[in-house]
């Protein structure tokens, strides 16, 4: 079953034009933006939708009220499509929409949509760098730092969901959708990862009390991890506060940098997550500060030690 | 107890918020609600389980809903009530914010009332 991941994630929220700036900031390309709300893209054409909570077009609230309304999932084709409408109908309303997707929830009441992946095929440079005794480097007389340098975030990754029961959550996706885990925090819940892409994981289970069942963050994947520290930089020089990081995570490898958002979610920027297929053994540890993260730093402010010696 | 200067009473619009970062530490210690002639001041330090003491802004100064009427963690969307600090919705029921003590002078000037050795 190729799912490729999330394209788009649904949001109604409180506050519409400070989600819509919010995004905009954090690198997104505005589309269709209202008081009503808008679209916000990564490079290709995955993205946030945002509209007010009280929007009727929406998917119905979770009962703790969590904004996020929809995870809309990209697959490979209509074959796949067809093949997920006939898995969930078996026990669950299926909606179809007038654009080709469907729509379905899952075993903890979170609203998914399907369709054929609006992703566009990316072809871009990585960063090269210049490191001693490699075949590739950046090349003589090219500048590697550049204060002005365009950084737009190139697809959503994955977004992380607080569950009551992390066995049933994690049976749908895996027995009813085909996600493949990654690796586990025995006490929180699967990394996991749809049959469509080779990314460490695009949904994270955390097992909570019912009342916190939510979304955790989201994120998307920057070109490197030069680009998440400069992003995150200027992110911070907006005014936006910082919440963990920036870091790595050991599970995943990815560099990460999370911010509070008015969507009242965490929004992640996030670079160079390992890739797996289906010979990867999953491994499996209790979740601790130690194993969640190899470092985390705290931005500092600039300064010029010795000053001006003259 | 010591005086810590955060504001002129008029640099807090009325229905508006403040955080404070006094020591210069890049995150609020706490947060200011004014409503008319009354301040209403708590600790920058959501209650939730799991995830306590953390940092309730989104950006500099943005505790409020967009009503105003409802203080909002924006990590997960807990909502407080702005004079008790009790949670209204959202993941942490039961619990609430923890005050701060501001003090008005008779100059206009809003300080906050704290131990710094303790703070630090």
């Amino acid at each position: 079953m190729k799912i490729i991941g999330p394209d788009s994630l649904v949001f109604g929220v409180d506050d519409v034009a400070s989600c819509n700036q919010y995004l905009t900031d954090y690198g997104l390309i505005p589309k269709e933006v209202s008081a009503e709300g808008g679209r916000f893209e990564a490079l290709d054409g995955t993205n946030i939708e945002i509209r007010h909570k009280e929007d009727t077009s929406l998917p119905a609230p979770l009962p703790t009220g969590s904004t996020l309304r929809k995870t809309v999932y990209g697959v490979a084709d209509e074959g796949v499509l067809e093949q997920i409408a006939a898995e969930l109908g078996k026990d669950r309303e299926v909606i179809r929409h007038a654009d080709g997707s469907i729509e379905a929830l899952d075993d903890m009441g979170f609203a998914l949509g399907f369709q054929v992946t609006i992703r566009r095929p990316l072809s871009l440079p990585d960063e090269i760098v210049n490191a001693p005794g490699a075949k590739a480097n950046r090349g003589i007389n090219v500048i590697g730092a550049d204060e002005d340098a365009d950084i737009v975030p190139r697809t959503l990754s994955h977004v992380v969901y607080f569950v009551p029961d992390q066995k049933k959550a994690e049976a749908f996706y895996v027995e009813r959708l085909g996600f493949r885990v990654a690796d586990r925090f025995t006490n929180l819940g699967p990394f996991l990862r749809p049959q469509g892409t080779l990314d460490h994981h695009t949904l994270f289970l955390v097992h909570t009390p019912p009342e916190m069942q939510g979304v955790e963050h989201f994120t998307f994947h920057l070109g490197n991890p030069s680009e998440l520290l400069q992003a995150g930089k200027r992110f911070v020089d907006k005014g936006y506060e910082s919440f963990w990081g920036p870091g790595r995570h050991v599970y995943g490898s990815n560099w990460f940098w999370y911010f509070n958002s008015p969507m009242g979610v965490h929004v992640e920027y996030d670079a160079d997550m390992d890739l797996h297929d289906d010979s990867w053994e999953p491994r499996a540890v209790e979740s601790s500060a130690d194993v969640s993260q190899i470092f985390n730093f705290t931005l500092a402010k600039k300064w010029m030690p010795g000053g001006d010696p003259h | 107890m010591e005086k810590i200067w955060l504001c002129g009473w008029a640099d807090i619009e009325d229905g508006d918020c403040r955080g404070f970062d006094p020591f210069d530490e890049g995150r609020d210690r706490l947060f200011v609600v004014r409503q008319g002639n009354r301040a209403f001041a708590w600790r920058n330090a959501c209650p939730h389980r799991g995830y306590e003491g953390s940092t309730m802004a989104w950006r500099k100064h943005a505790y409020l809903n967009a009503g105003r009427n409802r203080i909002v963690c924006s990590s997960h969307g807990a909502q407080f009530d702005i004079e008790t600090g009790e949670c209204l919705a959202g993941p942490c029921p039961g619990q609430a914010l923890e005050p701060a003590t501001v003090h008005r002078d008779e100059f206009s000037q809003l300080y906050w009332l704290t131990n710094r050795m303790q703070e630090k």
